[in-house]
């Protein structure tokens, strides 16, 4: 009995050996003691592990480029990065120990919105600046000085996603949302501004993260006779709404538009040819000329996309693109400040960040704008023959 | 609503329901050998689709060797599982063993993750695109393939608890475990056997999803749920009855949304749970909700 | 003289740690460390309950996650939006998850076994829904931002050692309360419901009052942790409150093990801490808390699986090995 006990020891322990083999190799080197220190609180495990993977790779190739080259005034940036596990009270302990024990100057993170939200109160009391990569409107809609947002919220996307729906005739739309925090807040800023549009929304679906099935909702959707479909949904269910869409009624017939979060390549692999056509508005990270050929922007984001892909053997997502901004953003701010600076000169500095040219678009902070982005950091892609092309072009 | 979308949504509550029916079928086949809801069910789900990705995407095996693998190597974890964790526990306490499951639940999704990375991935249809009309109704290829899977599962697993000795031996252990220790009947051999079948039949629930939805590692628990409580609608225990609750708990779904709102469509189906629990606590097809004293 | 020293031990041990958990800010001043702490008092106070349920009565409930986050919601909703005091809220807190652990008890606890398990796990799930859909009072999915601090009258708990203190207190107090009732009449019976229903019935107990009598107070209980938790956090949002959450609670339980206390919080405790390993662990490397924030879902089912087959009894059952080594089990 006891050695069978034993024997069921040694076959979990060799699995999770065999688990270790399969990550990566954390380096453990400690940087010298004046380096600046970021802390990163990211979703590396969880639902979100899927975007707090390629941000943690961007920050780690980026923070090795800026200390190449002389760092930040002399000084080396050193970026410590807590998992919060896509849990929000774990988002709260990382950055209390992030401040207290680490003594960062500034916090990066959280991958999520909830997680973001929870942990800024936290910033907030330490006094130091938060640069969240979560795409939630909340995040600079309830505005918090402390908290400064990457990515485009869907104020910005949703008129700018409307414009083009309303160019190409669209007057009934349609909506599937997700029932969490993107599709809510994608469905609530349509609503807000349809009118504005001369637009009604003539079906408002909803369906839950993990359904395999949604041909019920295109149904009804169908029977409501729309002219496009707007979906709202940033995981794999995405693939599932355009492959039963496919089927049930075809993109030629009703056609679909997306958001940034339907900007992964694992949309195209998974949707396959029933993505043909699907369009969406998304940061010009996907085409780089999108950036205008010779412009700085062309020139920064396709260094970084060819870095990333040179180290890591796959081109950077809109989420590694966000975390970029993210610690860009930062050690913009601190090469403008003196030698010595507190946390709280750094966020003063950042908020002072006027037309910094980044992967996302072109950042202008103002006291009462933490995003800074507008529609003109936006584009507007088709897909075709399984991959990204700038509509404009497609058409 | 005219009858081509009422067709429609009926298909897609038998496609939804067949899924359900194949979980279900794995909590109940589990829970007649040992009492015990199996938290890792969803797991089995997950591993199905996700191995076969593998075999598919990493090894390059063809499609139907790589399905094949994938199931095959899911019922390896299944029998590794029985054997390495849920056998340990000599006294076989039925709340101990439940949260094992769960902790199995957890190792499991994780080496997932670990394994194959935290994003989804995708498989190609089993035949191709193509669909099929049915008086105007859209059925799409792959659901004839789920809808198949299912049917023959559940006529492979009447066999077998009809037709063969180890059938016969399942179900005498079902009806009483120590009765059926006393004519000779090795019940620790019926539980692993039973944990095979669960694992099979998850992993072919997911196998034949993952070309409709892709796959990842957390995918487990929300389809767990759904088996769950299509077991519990039918009748814990009996097979016939987690087929009845899967296609039920899919058609419920199917007509929420049809009539009512795809807001609410999970809440409204376990609304109608809870209601026939406090009416028929044993479920629609269950005999006694009473336990074995 | 030895038989009072034994029977007093037990006194004097849980004395000493409730006043060496007490101490713990006048100790450190390190916000991260007292944080952590704060979570696992939180956790205390529901699996306290959750014990109640389970070890002493043999009620297993997948839905208490659901009742946590009831309590959370009520007592933003009134203090934010209605400008209660944050008393009357924790107060509206506990009333209200005692009603709902109620109005789901009565129909609920004539189910056995896994239809129980199934119908709690069902009511969590509508719940979730809930917290999603009524945005007006939770927020929706991106949740209730902005709950201040508790406070009472001028004074106000804005400190990680003060918001400690309080969550901890009540912890103490709970657990106090809990000892006495499993001490008590009820408590007995309740022992005896975990051993035998039909035996119990035989006593001439009334079952089902009792059953319903436990499940309100562990309701209650997580609604009351649910109100702490949002003062001291700030935020809750639906995410705080899932099936996972509720499964975990049930596994600190049965981890603990049953008729007993000290399992259940000693199980929570551990579990709550693996993630926060360093705040416990001095002198521990950044590659070696990434290695274990990486595998803590691993390390979780490990740990479940292995208290499960290594310590049959629980860590009760381990606990009162190490009280009385000369193995007087049960």
């Amino acid at each position: 009995m006891r050695r069978t006990r034993i024997a069921s020891a040694i076959v979990v322990l060799a699995m999770i050996a065999t688990a270790f083999t399969g990550c990566a190799g954390s380096n453990g080197a400690s940087q010298p003691d004046d380096a600046i220190r970021i802390g990163a609180v990211l979703s590396l495990t969880g639902p979100y592990a899927g975007l707090g993977e390629p941000e943690r790779r961007a920050i780690e190739l980026e923070v090795e480029r800026i200390n190449a080259e002389g760092g930040v005034n002399g000084r080396e940036v050193e970026v410590l990065f807590e998992d919060d596990g896509t849990d929000e009270a774990r988002a709260v302990a990382a950055a209390s120990r992030l401040i207290e024990q680490e003594g960062v100057v500034a916090l990066i993170g959280a991958s999520g919105t909830g997680q973001s939200m929870a942990m800024r109160q936290e910033a907030e009391r330490g006094g130091v600046a938060q640069v969240s990569l979560a795409g939630g409107s909340v995040i600079t809609d309830q505005f918090n000085p402390w908290v400064f947002q990457t990515p485009w919220p869907n104020r910005v996307v949703v008129p700018f996603i409307l414009g083009e729906m309303r160019a190409a005739g669209v007057e009934r739309l349609a909506l599937i949302a997700d029932s969490g925090g993107y599709g809510k807040d994608g469905r609530d800023a349509t609503m807000a501004v349809i009118d504005r549009f001369g637009m009604e929304v003539v079906a408002d679906e909803q369906f839950n993260r993990g359904d395999t099935d949604m041909t019920g909702q295109l149904t009804k959707i169908r029977s409501a006779e729309p002219d496009a479909i707007l979906m709202w949904a940033a995981g794999a269910e995405a693939a599932t709404i355009l492959k039963n869409h496919d089927s049930l009624t075809g993109m030629d017939v009703l056609p679909v538009y997306g958001g940034p979060g339907n900007a992964r390549v694992e949309l195209l692999e998974g949707a396959g040819s029933a993505a043909e056509g699907f369009q969406l508005a998304a940061g010009h990270i996907l085409v780089p000329e999108a950036y205008g050929p010779g412009t700085e922007a062309y020139e920064v984001a396709t260094g970084f996309i060819g870095r990333f892909t040179d180290r890591y053997g796959v081109a950077p997502d809109i989420f590694a693109g966000h975390a970029y901004d993210a610690i860009h953003l930062l050690v913009d701010a601190m090469r403008r400040l003196p030698e010595e600076f507190t946390s709280s000169d750094l966020r003063d500095e950042l908020e002072r960040t006027e037309g910094f040219v980044a992967v996302g678009g072109t950042f202008t902070f103002t006291p009462t704008d933490h995003n800074g982005l507008s529609e003109d950091d936006l584009s507007f892609y088709r897909v075709v023959d399984g991959t990204w092309a700038l509509a404009g072009e497609a058409r | 609503m005219g009858t081509t979308e009422l067709l429609q949504f009926a298909l897609a509550g038998l496609k939804n329901g067949s899924i359900y029916a194949l979980v279900a079928l794995g909590f109940t086949l589990v829970y007649a050998a040992t009492g015990v809801i199996n938290f890792a069910q969803g797991e089995f789900y997950m591993l199905g689709g996700m191995l076969s990705v593998w075999a598919y995407a990493d090894l390059g095996l063809p499609l139907p060797l790589a399905a094949l693998v994938g199931v095959a190597a899911t019922a390896l974890v299944g029998i590794v599982f029985e054997l390495t964790a849920i056998r340990q526990r000599k006294d076989g306490d039925p709340l101990a063993l439940i949260i094992i499951t769960v902790g199995g639940s957890m190792l499991l999704s994780s080496l997932a993750r670990h394994l194959f990375g935290p994003n989804e991935r995708a498989l190609p249809l089993f035949s191709g695109g193509g669909n099929v009309s049915v008086a105007g109704a859209v059925l799409e290829v792959q659901t004839i393939w789920i809808v198949g899977i299912t049917a023959v599962s559940v006529a492979g697993l009447w066999y077998l608890y009809n037709r063969t000795a180890l059938g016969r031996a399942m179900r005498a252990c079902a009806v009483n475990r120590d009765a059926a220790r006393i004519v000779g009947i090795d019940t620790r051999l019926m539980v692993t056997v039973s944990f095979v079948l669960a694992a099979t039949l998850g992993a072919l629930a997911g196998l034949a999803v993952t070309p409709l939805t892709q796959t990842a590692f957390d995918v487990g628990p929300s389809v767990g749920i759904k088996g769950f409580a299509a077991a519990i609608l039918g009748g814990l225990g009996n097979p016939i009855a987690a087929v009845v609750g899967g296609l039920v708990l899919g058609m419920l779904e199917s007509l929420s949304i049809a009539f009512i709102s795809s807001t609410y469509k999970d809440a409204i189906a376990l609304i109608v749970l809870l209601g026939v629990l406090f009416v028929r606590p044993q479920g629609l097809l269950g005999r006694s909700g009473r336990e074995k004293v | 003289m030895r038989r009072d020293a034994r029977t007093l031990l037990p006194y004097v041990v849980v004395a000493l740690v409730a006043v060496a958990v007490l101490t713990v800010p006048l100790l450190t001043a390190d916000r991260y460390l007292l944080r952590v702490l704060t979570f696992v008092g939180v956790n205390v106070i529901i699996v306290t309950g959750m014990a109640l349920l389970f070890g002493y009565a043999g009620q297993v409930s997948l839905g208490h996650a659901a009742f946590y986050g009831i309590g959370a919601y009520a007592s933003a909703y009134v203090v934010v939006e209605l400008g209660w005091p944050w008393l009357a809220g924790v107060l509206t807190a506990v009333l209200v998850t005692a009603a709902g652990g109620l109005l789901l008890a009565l129909p609920s606890l004539r189910l056995k076994g896994h239809y129980l398990a199934m119908a709690t796990l069902g009511f969590g799930e509508i719940m979730r829904v809930v917290f999603t859909e009524a945005r007006t009072v939770t927020g929706g999915p991106d949740g209730r931002s902005g709950i201040p601090f508790p406070s009472v009258g001028e004074w106000t708990l804005d400190s990680a050692g003060a918001n400690y203190w309080l969550v901890w207190g009540a912890a103490v107090v709970v657990l106090v309360l809990a000892a006495n009732l499993v001490r008590s009449r009820p408590g007995r019976a309740m022992r005896a419901l975990h051993g035998s229903e039909s035996g119990a019935m035989a006593c001439g107990i009334d079952l089902v009052g009792l059953k319903v009598r436990v499940f309100v107070i562990s309701a209650a209980l997580a609604g009351f942790a649910g109100a702490l938790y949002a003062h001291v956090v700030g935020f809750i949002s639906p995410s705080t409150f899932s099936l996972h959450v509720s499964v975990l609670l049930v596994a600190m339980a049965v981890l603990g093990g049953s008729r007993s206390l000290a399992g259940p919080v000693l199980a929570a405790t551990v579990l709550t801490m693996i993630p926060f390993a360093d705040a416990v662990i001095p002198g521990l490397s950044r590659s070696a808390l990434e290695t274990i924030q990486s595998f803590q879902e691993d390390i979780y089912g490990l740990t479940i699986i292995g208290v499960m087959l290594f310590v049959p009894g629980g860590l009760a059952a381990a606990l009162r090995r190490v009280a009385s080594p000369r193995g007087r089990e049960r």
